[in-house]
């Protein structure tokens, strides 16, 4: 690897964005309201991807900073009249603040216990959000009649790919880098990369940052695509393990496996909806996630991987196609 | 010959148990140390304290003549030390280029996410531990136990080191694997690399070094060449059971 984008990776890049940019010539709003979604889900999971799936420090509270990035914008916006423009930048600059305090029990806890951590912060995040200033917050209830940056299926889904496709390409350059190399590094071995002489804290504070950034950027154009936000929402386990799984299903620390999870979990639910309008539906996703993990744990980008490598096993047989 | 390391009445405690118990030796520049002495004697806890993995409880380390106790091990590898562990720790799903990568990756963030990886000194020092060029793509899964200690020593190595503490570094090889890591050690030397060497395995590591220093119970015993050493009667003692 010389480079850290090649001539026919940067063109299967542009085909993908002009097939991206094209669909809704062919697609009904209905479809493209998924899409929009889906596209939200990607940043989220890549947001979690660059942390957790490179680093393995595993965060089960990422809707605290997709939280701190939507209500900073909203309670600006709506609350004190703040153009979205200078509401979104400066959400982001929260999120950071955010991304710090996250960062903090990373110093001395991993594995489990960081998890754990993490979930705690989303919690604690649920409960402040409703009895601090509720005035600011809207407590409870949350907040509606947000100030939207565009209206329009077709808008809203131009500008959500757009976001999130310029958020892909970007973390998926910086983890070709000898950055993302380190950061893939310490999930394997985190004492091993410092006596490579790497300083080990600096390397997760970046991952930590661009994470809280990619995940502040995200929840602030979310709210503002919404229109509304409500903690219950967001500060939500399901919320969190749509998330996860997205990223685990598609292929953590690749970047382009959580945004193809992200695709295949937002619209595998919504053609579950008519079949299993209930919570039943995430009993069938789990089901296939489990299928999935056992047959590749690596994800889908590892079956495509396998597939162009003439890799492509059976279940019960060996790589090479020899009897197991 | 300058002295490069200086272990200066070193103690660490784990709870009730003396690991080091004022523990004092200097390594030249360009000596090769043989580190010796019976499971437990705390030669892995030397290395994990000269590296700062651990704290030593008192007594300072210096090299080149600074004391650099107080620095954390990334620091420690900047001014040119590095080890290797008696269990071969690489990165497991990266191929033996991308270890040595790692291994070369300055730690400054702009060269990082800017500056483009040198495959062709990836490659020499592949090359120089004994991996072939087609070797590179290979992962740890599919290498030999040999070819994981040459790794260990490539990623040492792409750290630029002025000293390398290897720690039993023949275990667990074929005869063959174990001349063929003695003759990459035995160049090293030649080119003036400074070595502490753990080792159980004392005829591959006799012809290696200078100087020998025995230990038992986180105590020197002994200091002296290889020969004077393995005859004093206190460690074929501890040692040997003699």
């Amino acid at each position: 690897m010389t480079r850290v984008i090649t001539l026919r990776q940067a063109a299967l890049w542009l085909i993908f964005a002009l097939v991206m940019l094209a669909l809704p010539q062919f697609v009904s709003n209905g479809t493209m309201r998924i899409m929009i979604f889906a596209n939200f889900l990607a940043i989220f999971a890549m947001s979690w991807d660059f942390l957790s799936g490179k680093t393995g420090y595993v965060s089960f509270g990422h809707p605290f900073l997709v939280g701190i990035g939507a209500y900073t914008t909203a309670i600006l916006s709506y609350r004190f009249g703040v153009p979205i423009a200078v509401s979104i930048p400066l959400a982001v600059l929260a999120t950071l603040v955010g991304g710090t305090l996250f960062f903090l029990p990373a110093l001395r806890i991993k594995g489990t216990y960081f998890a754990l951590v993490t979930l705690a912060f989303m919690e604690l995040m649920y409960q402040l959000i409703q009895v601090i200033r509720p005035d600011l917050t809207g407590g409870t209830r949350g907040m509606s009649g947000i100030k939207t940056l565009v209206s329009g299926a077709a808008p809203n889904y131009y500008l959500s790919f757009g976001l999130m496709f310029v958020i892909a390409l970007a973390l998926w350059m910086l983890s070709r880098t000898r950055l993302g190399t380190s950061l893939d590094a310490i999930s394997m071995n985190e004492e091993a990369v410092s006596g490579s002489g790497l300083n080990t804290t600096r390397l997760k504070l970046v991952a930590f940052m661009v994470s809280a950034s990619v995940a502040g950027l995200g929840g602030a154009f979310y709210v503002h695509y919404l229109g509304s936000i409500a903690p219950r929402a967001l500060f939500d386990i399901n919320f969190v393990f749509t998330i996860i799984v997205s990223a685990l299903i598609g292929g953590s620390a690749t970047i382009i496996g959580p945004m193809a999870g992200a695709f295949f979990m937002t619209f595998l639910l919504e053609y579950l909806r008519p079949i299993l309008p209930g919570s039943e539906r995430y009993f069938v996703y789990g089901l296939i996630a489990l299928v999935l993990y056992v047959y590749q744990p690596k994800g889908i980008f590892a079956i495509v991987d396998d597939l162009r490598n003439g890799k492509l096993r059976l279940p019960g047989r060996a790589a090479n196609g020899d009897a197991a | 010959m300058a002295t490069l390391l200086e272990l200066d009445n070193v103690f660490k405690r784990f709870g009730g148990i003396v690991a080091t118990n004022g523990l004092s030796f200097n390594v030249e520049k360009g000596e090769s140390l043989a580190l010796i002495g019976p499971n437990g004697a705390g030669k892995t806890t030397i290395f994990s304290l000269i590296m700062g993995e651990i704290r030593q409880n008192s007594g300072a380390i210096r090299f080149k003549g600074h004391d650099i106790s107080a620095l954390p091990t990334h620091e420690r590898i900047k001014r040119g030390i590095s080890r290797t562990y008696q269990v071969p720790r690489p990165f497991g799903d990266m191929d033996v280029a991308q270890n040595i990568r790692v291994g070369m990756t300055p730690d400054n963030l702009w060269q990082m996410v800017f500056g483009a990886p040198d495959l062709q000194a990836e490659l020499e020092i592949a090359r120089s531990v004994g991996f072939r060029e087609e070797d590179l793509a290979r992962t740890p899964s599919t290498l030999s136990m040999g070819d994981l200690r040459k790794l260990e020593l490539a990623r040492t190595l792409a750290t630029k080191p002025e000293i390398m503490l290897l720690d039993e570094v023949f275990a667990g090889l074929t005869v063959a694997e174990i001349d063929q890591i003695a003759e990459l050690l035995a160049e090293k030397r030649k080119e003036g690399m400074t070595f502490i060497i753990v080792s159980h395995d004392l005829r591959a590591l006799e012809p290696l070094v200078d100087r020998a220093v025995a230990m038992t119970f986180g105590k020197a015993i002994a200091e002296g060449s290889f020969g004077e050493v393995m005859g004093d009667a206190a460690v074929r003692a501890a040692y040997l059971g003699e």
